[in-house]
């Protein structure tokens, strides 16, 4: 008995979505759809910033309102005047340490010694992690102001990852503990070379083709290499050494990295205006 | 006996609904973090349009959804619609033979069908390249996009019953359509 043609409609109607999808996929990912899927990628986030930051202004301060709210309750009626009093002075102390740690970290991004003679873009960093799966922000920075696809991003600290998607405005960068990420290293003297690969956020990176029986230091400092084509300009300092063990049949000594900069604090970050062919 | 007619009011209804989640989730949700994961509610689209509209109409909402929720993901372009069809052909399927007025079925739909996109977005990411979404924390993404999404269920079914042309008999074997 043949199916019934409203049961058959919808599994005609999957199979065809399907089928768009992994097309749409695979042109992606080969690069036949890349550009148009980037541009209109790029338009869909040109046009959200300005909604981001505006539902932004509005929803901090009723977050504060109603914090204040339920604080300053009943028991403190009779001392309310004095009590607003101090809590304006304390507001008033709170900003200017803020501006004060945001003059701090901008100063410290105007005057990057390891970057030597390279061209920055100092940034705010506007956003966490747009997809659970992956370790990403979004910087205030796009192609309107220099940057481009592959540039390295920094902090006073250290390497914090590479732009993988950039806008007019904005731009997203994958950070150096995503999966994804792999960068080429350098340690000890003479430099040996190594290739440091993330692990998800929040966790050390993890280093391959590292000997077995190499002698590290906890704490020892991994830069990036900076070898012929790689993806990072050299002396970035990217992490420290977190553990080095060799087992006892391993022909590489498993190595730890924690990172220099605070891939989970981040507020300001410099683009480096620099890519592989410079 | 043919397929529904979408008006352009329809069309215009469903557009909005479709934007005021993109606004909300690129904006309330990422800002929102419950143990360092963000909610995702571009997942109640298609759940709920298979809920109100049959199979056929969740695949479609989870396609469409998935394109434009994709446009602010890093992860491969395409791959929310994949997963969105398919889950939502699902959820219309499962719930067919359902009451779809019950008060519980979007609550339990919205739970299990983001636990299922979310180990399915992971599973058929990882497939295609991007090895690195194995390497998050997938229990805590569950949990906390099934519990929300289970909280949001029942007004999201609303708006997205409110904005689809009718609801749906497809996907019900003929013989019971009369039960309607």
């Amino acid at each position: 008995m043949a199916k019934p043609r409203r049961t058959r409609r919808p599994r005609t109607t999957l199979i065809i979505l399907v089928l768009a999808s992994i097309t749409i996929i695979t042109l992606d990912a080969r690069g036949g759809l890349d550009r148009l899927t980037s541009g209109v990628k790029s338009v869909a986030n040109d046009a959200f910033a300005p909604v981001r930051s505006g539902v932004d202004d509005i929803v901090e301060p009723i977050g504060s309102f109603l914090a204040g709210s339920v604080h300053y309750g009943a028991v403190r009626q009779q001392n309310q005047k004095l009590q607003d009093e101090i809590n304006h002075l304390k507001a008033q102390t709170q900003q200017s340490q803020m501006t004060e740690e945001q003059l701090k970290q901008l100063s410290a991004l105007l005057d990057i010694t390891y970057l030597g003679n390279l061209t920055t873009v100092p940034t705010q960093v506007t956003g966490y992690d747009a997809s659970d799966f992956a370790a990403t922000i979004t910087i205030g920075v796009g192609r309107d102001q220099g940057v481009e696809l592959g540039m390295p991003v920094v902090t006073a600290d250290g390497l914090v990852g590479q732009v993988v998607e950039v806008a007019h405005t904005t731009a997203t960068v994958r950070l150096i503990t995503d999966g994804a990420s792999t960068v080429g290293v350098i340690y000890g003297s003479p430099g040996s070379f190594a290739s440091a690969g993330g692990q998800g956020a929040g966790k050390p990176l993890s280093v391959d083709l590292v000997p077995s029986g190499t002698p590290l230091t906890h704490g020892e400092l991994f830069e990036t290499s900076g070898l012929n084509g790689a993806s990072f300009p050299a002396s970035i300092p990217v992490g420290t050494v977190a553990s080095a063990r060799t087992g006892l049949t391993a022909s590489q000594e498993t190595v730890t990295l924690q990172p220099l900069a605070d891939l989970a604090h981040l507020r300001y970050v410099s683009v480096v205006l620099w890519g592989p062919s410079s | 006996m043919g397929a529904v007619v979408v008006t352009p009011a329809a069309a215009a209804r469903v557009s909005l609904v479709v934007f005021g989640f993109v606004c909300v989730q690129q904006t309330l949700m990422l800002d929102l973090r419950i143990g360092g994961v963000h909610p995702d509610i571009m997942i109640l689209l298609p759940v709920a349009a298979g809920i109100v509209g049959g199979p056929g109409r969740g695949a479609t909402m989870g396609f469409w959804s998935g394109l434009v929720a994709d446009l602010f993901l890093p992860t491969p372009f395409g791959l929310s619609a994949l997963v969105g069809c398919m889950v939502g052909f699902a959820v219309g399927m499962a719930t067919v033979a359902l009451d779809r007025s019950s008060w519980w079925l979007p609550l339990v739909s919205g739970a299990l069908a983001s636990i299922v996109f979310v180990l399915l977005y992971a599973v058929l990411g990882s497939i295609l390249g991007e090895p690195q979404v194995l390497h998050v924390d997938l229990t805590r993404i569950v949990v906390v996009v099934s519990v929300v999404n289970a909280v949001l269920a029942v007004p999201a079914t609303r708006l997205v019953g409110w904005a689809l042309p009718e609801v749906s008999t497809e996907g019900i074997p003929t013989s019971n359509v009369g039960t309607w």
